[in-house]
């Protein structure tokens, strides 16, 4: 199977006046499996629809391979698409729906036969070619939509939130299917999704997009442990990432002490290279696992919510200044929801980030 | 016996009555067929008392009834075809294509609806005369083509479509051809059928026009035919009633067979039609 990287240079889209993309580069390697993650509305799905060729690239140059793809038509970028809703041909058969490609192309039926079996036998349909999608259950029908871009044996696949109508079940089952198709195939694939998890658990890298831009690329846990700036910190991650706005109170040798704005009487000694002036604005990031509940002096938390899921267990509460703030029990049964707890941050693990949202340590 | 079944039972003999008011004229035609043309005059009973087929062995070897029925036949078939063939690329064109005045477009079929089809009949008249086709298949084809019901309801069928769909095609190699005979026709098979249906019925019972423009008996359609039955004595009833039932057999036997799709089509269309 054929297989290429995809290149993005200076993309760009607007719908009419509103600037949708602005601004895109990046390198997909051939193999790779990347995924494009962000909060609705980010331009995840425009981008890779750019890619499909069904929508026009307002400026910039999308290459497949070696090749400009920029302004060919879909058919001819040698890219395969599993839609969110599937599009199956609902008046063909699940056999119809694979070999429609093949048929259109014209090639010989042996050919179209073996191809279609070859991917029927890959996702387990053999016994469901002769039915409608309409008598499939959803993980069948997403299953023929993957199987429809196989068949293609195109040289990208693309998927657009393919498992976001599925059961919460069947999405962990299907995650791991097509993480196990990606490793059998052998192709470039990209994947939409707003849902970080996915993301987490199927990319080689990760694209985080926010308005239009793409924040952050990167291996998986590279932007776990090193993100960019405040947005990706706090997408990347469930839950997500704790932020209290503090001042620089404090300079010292090899850092800062930084203030809660919240509350005054609790600051923290944070190590720094490059230091912002004193009365700078930062905020300080925390991860719910890096917090650990101690004696005595510390952040104190009033546990509203406990979510105790058997192996870990997540308290949600708010802080005496009364911002929200998560922490990570390992073991669950704490018994902490009502209570009040302390918390204290590792300072080596604080991500400090300044006023615009930069990260600066 | 419950309020709900008396309901009932009061609502069913409200329509047994309506359906005999509805049926009442073709089961007089029914008998009037069947007697001698002298006792029509003398007593128009509706009981049937007598079983006389010469009104229909006069039709069947004095007047050009298979010439009439070819020609119906053939006429309708022709506009059925063309209607639906054209109908359809137009609404496909409207509903998925991107063009300047598109939309435009769109509201002159939907604004001529608002010409009722009698005030072209001179145009339409003298266009076919300056064509020379009158007395012809076309003549009589070429004006009952246009039909705006089919673009809309084509057009709203169509725009359901989801749009994956349709991406899905373009990224499996298929252009617009592909798109419509194997994407939206197929997906819209019944409400073709249901269309083919409503068209070729309004094609064959439509009489003013070939009436008009066919006035060489050969050229004749059946509801056309049924004015020449009339012999030197005057107007031939019997006949004529017997004419008027083998022109309606074929509708009424295609209406019975295909009985669920008309109904499915008169209400489209009505929806429509508002």
């Amino acid at each position: 199977m054929k297989d290429a990287g995809v290149h993005l240079r200076g993309i760009k889209k607007s719908f009419g006046a509103i600037d949708v993309i602005r601004g895109v580069d990046m390198d997909i390697q051939r193999g790779q499996f990347a995924v494009f993650v962000g909060p609705s509305g980010c331009g995840k799905s425009t981008l890779l629809r750019m890619i499909a060729g069904l929508e026009d690239t307002s400026d910039g140059q999308i290459a497949i391979g070696d090749r400009d793809v920029t302004h060919e038509d879909p058919a001819d970028r040698g890219v395969a698409m599993v839609f969110q809703s599937y599009a199956l041909y609902p008046h063909l058969s699940v056999y119809e729906n694979m070999a429609f490609s093949l048929r259109l192309a014209k090639r010989p039926k042996a050919e179209v036969d073996e191809k279609v079996r070859e991917a029927a036998g890959i996702l387990q349909l053999v016994e469901h070619l002769d039915k409608k999608p309409a008598q499939l259950s959803g993980g069948q029908r997403q299953r023929v939509a993957i199987g429809r871009a196989i068949v293609r044996a195109p040289e990208v696949f693309l998927f657009d939130e393919p498992l976001s109508n599925l059961d919460a079940e069947l999405r962990v089952q299907m995650r791991l299917e097509l993480a196990r198709l990606h490793k059998a195939l052998g192709a470039t694939m990209i994947y939409v999704t707003h849902d970080q998890v996915e993301a987490m658990t199927l990319a080689d890298t990760i694209f985080v997009l926010q308005g239009g831009y793409v924040q952050q690329s990167g291996a998986p846990l590279d932007l776990y442990d090193d993100p960019s700036n405040r947005f990706v910190a706090g997408f990347i991650g469930s839950p997500s990432m704790n932020f209290l706005d503090a001042t620089v109170s404090g300079h010292g040798d090899n850092g800062v002490t930084a203030t809660l704005t919240g509350q005054p009487d609790i600051s923290f000694d944070i190590p720094l290279v490059d230091k912002p002036a004193h009365g700078a604005r930062i905020a300080l990031g925390m991860r719910p696992e890096h917090l650990q509940v101690t004696e005595g002096q510390g952040l104190r938390v009033t546990v509203d919510v406990a979510e105790e899921l058997g192996g870990v267990s997540y308290q949600h509460g708010t802080l005496d200044g009364g911002e929200p703030v998560i922490f990570q029990q390992t073991g669950a049964r704490h018994g902490m929801h009502g209570t009040i707890q302390t918390v204290t941050p590792d300072p080596g693990r604080i991500f400090v980030f300044d006023a615009e949202g930069d990260r600066i340590r | 016996m419950t309020v709900k079944r008396a309901r009932d039972l009061a609502f069913s003999g409200i329509v047994l009555i309506a359906a005999a008011i509805w049926i009442f004229p073709l089961y007089w035609a029914l008998t009037t067929s069947l007697r001698s043309e002298n006792r029509i005059v003398s007593d128009a009973g509706v009981i049937i008392d007598e079983l006389n087929f010469s009104a229909y062995l006069s039709v069947l070897s004095n007047s050009k009834l298979p010439m009439w029925y070819f020609n119906s036949v053939g006429t309708s078939l022709i506009i059925t075809v063309i209607v639906l063939v054209t109908g359809m690329m137009c609404a496909y064109a409207l509903s998925q294509l991107r063009f300047p005045g598109c939309k435009l477009l769109y509201l002159v079929v939907v604004a001529s609806f608002m010409v009722p089809v009698p005030a072209l009949y001179v145009a339409q008249f003298v266009l076919m005369s300056d064509l020379n086709l009158v007395n012809t298949w076309w003549g009589i084809i070429l004006p009952q083509l246009i039909v705006p019901v089919v673009v809309i309801v084509y057009k709203q069928f169509f725009d359901a479509i989801p749009r994956e769909m349709r991406e899905a095609v373009l990224l499996d190699g298929g252009g617009e051809f592909t798109l419509l005979f194997k994407l939206y026709l197929p997906l819209n098979w019944g409400i073709t059928a249901a269309l083919a249906i409503i068209t070729f019925i309004s094609a064959w019972n439509n009489f003013f026009w070939p009436f008009l423009i066919a006035t060489s008996e050969n050229m004749m359609t059946i509801p056309v035919g049924i004015t020449q039955v009339n012999d030197s004595f005057g107007v031939a009833y019997a006949r004529m009633m017997a004419l008027a039932l083998l022109a309606a057999a074929p509708v009424i036997i295609g209406y019975l067979v295909f009985q669920k799709r008309v109904t499915e089509a008169v209400m489209i269309s009505a929806g429509v039609k508002g």
